[in-house]
């Protein structure tokens, strides 16, 4: 996804120090996940890029090729700073995720969105919080709401009729070592939060 | 106003608050006992606080699951993160009379739960806080909708006479059952048949004598069909079958079956007895039908075949 046009919304330093500061937020919701579940998980380095609505269906497009998915997503707002947070499973990630979850129902339709939402409970919860206090705010989240179960991605986001043009999207490949699991955090933020968060970054970085 | 009598009216004020919010609030201890009861919950459980206060939430309100509770739970005491529950996992925890009691259409109260920890001085996790939400509106409306979008499908894939699937539909998903023979190799056959002399039923007992025949046979196809077999009306008195995972030599046992039936069957309208044959070709499916049009021209032929060779007959595709 490396193709995506570059904006003057963000600058490089501040980039760099976005990347560095989710680093950091998801070395502590993997330390998280360590300690409830006992697995490693495989960290990336994260992508940092400003993103417009339609480049929003290439980066989900990217995640899961030819491949159905089930996805979550949920709403943060704190301290002017709002957005939301998507989370993309491959759906052949299942059996290793109730395995991984010791989850012992039937894995139908009702068990996987079981899991869907106490992985997304805690990965979502863990690397806001390590987001937060970092910048010194305590996010509040909506309830996460189900886009879709075993569907193509391009059905998760309805195209068209955005409220806005540009995103500051920050990618999360997350894959758990000797495991079949595959997913996608993405941190979307709103266009008009991303001078807030540029403001708090530029106090980090002095 | 002195400071500290400020205080003490602000903290009423907050207590005054959170009892009469209109949003259910639980907290519990590590072992899961209440040690708070607001106002919400006090009222949709009937029980006071006085008689929750210390007891293990699952022994109060059996409905709840422990295990599966806990899983939420836990998480909130050993990682300091909020947790989540929506009505789509169940559609309540407590269970609870409808807001609604009277003009809502759902019996229970749907409710959407967050559990957030509760941090000590000394920065461990030994409250949570249960959140109960009200979403009965929400899920109600979602599951009309979910249940008008599925109605909506069937209308637009099925024929209204046959209660098979219509054309369009069924093409569909022939070629992707084309697409996957390709992938897969495996042997699966398309039928097609027709009613023989159809024309002669409709001239000599009338339309509404005509559409029952087509009827009666649909409701056969639907009984001797197996459940992966995919029906439909192709044109008037033209039925298609594709039967998937299963060769020729099946195929032509099926179709025998489903001939002897019709030929043995009669059709009473007021008037009449009426009795008919069909007549059906076999293709199996080959990999020389790059396209699945062929495939169907294939099944066509056989079943130009059978009409020439006088009717109430199978004929089976031959490749060559």
């Amino acid at each position: 996804m490396g193709a995506y046009a570059m904006t003057t919304l963000i600058n490089e330093e501040q980039r760099d120090c976005y990347q560095e500061i989710t680093n950091v937020a998801m070395g502590q919701a993997a330390d998280r996940l360590a300690r409830l579940l006992n697995v490693y998980v495989i960290l990336p380095i994260p992508k940092v890029n400003m993103i417009s609505a339609s480049e929003l269906h290439m980066a989900l497009a990217d995640t899961a090729v030819n491949e159905d998915v089930s996805a979550v997503c949920q709403g943060f707002i704190g301290s002017g700073i709002a957005g939301e947070a998507l989370l993309v499973f491959n759906d052949a990630s299942f059996s290793d995720l109730a395995e991984l979850m010791k989850y012992k129902g039937p894995l139908d339709r009702h068990g996987e969105l079981e899991l869907l939402m106490d992985v997304s409970s805690v990965l979502i919860g863990a690397c806001l919080q390590g987001i937060g206090e970092q910048l010194e705010i305590s996010f509040n989240q909506g309830h996460p709401v189900v886009l879709g179960q075993h569907c193509h991605v391009d059905d998760l986001v309805k195209s068209g009729n955005h409220q806005w043009s540009q995103t500051l999207a920050i990618e999360i490949h997350y894959e758990i070592e000797n495991m079949n699991i595959n997913c996608d955090l993405l941190l979307l933020f709103t266009e008009d939060s991303v001078a807030k968060i540029n403001q708090q970054v530029d106090y980090l970085l002095d | 106003m002195t400071k500290s009598s400020f205080e003490f009216s602000e903290m009423h004020w907050l207590m005054d608050v959170l009892q009469s919010i209109d949003v259910g609030l639980v907290i519990l201890d590590r072992e899961y006992k209440i040690q708070l009861w607001n106002g919400f919950m006090e009222n949709h459980s009937g029980l006071r606080p006085d008689e929750v206060h210390d007891k293990p939430l699952f022994e109060s309100f059996r409905d709840i699951p422990e295990t599966w509770f806990r899983q939420k739970a836990e998480p909130v005491f050993e990682l300091k993160t909020r947790t989540f529950t929506i009505w789509e996992q169940r559609p309540y925890l407590f269970k609870f009379k409808n807001y609604r009691p009277i003009t809502g259409r759902a019996s229970t109260m749907y409710q959407n739960s967050s559990i957030i920890p509760l941090e000590s001085i000394d920065g461990s996790v030994k409250h949570i806080c249960l959140i109960i939400y009200d979403v009965t509106d929400i899920a109600v409306n979602q599951e009309d909708l979910t249940k008008a979008n599925e109605n909506l499908a069937y209308i637009s894939q099925t024929d209204s006479l046959t209660e098979l699937f219509n054309r369009g539909f069924w093409e569909e998903e022939f070629q992707r059952e084309h697409k996957r023979c390709i992938r897969s190799q495996n042997p699966s056959c398309l039928v097609m048949f027709d009613i023989d002399h159809f024309k002669k039923v409709n001239d000599t007992y009338g339309h509404q004598a005509g559409d029952e025949v087509i009827r009666t046979l649909s409701s056969i196809i639907r009984q001797t069909a197996r459940e992966t077999d995919i029906c439909g009306r192709y044109g008037g008195e033209e039925f298609t079958i594709l039967l998937v995972d299963t060769d020729a030599a099946a195929a032509v046992h099926f179709t025998e079956r489903l001939r002897k039936k019709v030929a043995a069957l009669i059709v009473n309208t007021d008037q009449h007895e009426i009795k008919f044959t069909i007549s059906s070709g076999i293709a199996q499916f080959s990999p020389n039908f790059k396209k699945h049009t062929q495939w169907i021209e294939a099944a066509d032929k056989a079943l130009y075949h059978a009409k020439e060779n006088g009717r109430n007959k199978t004929t089976v595709y031959q490749n060559k």
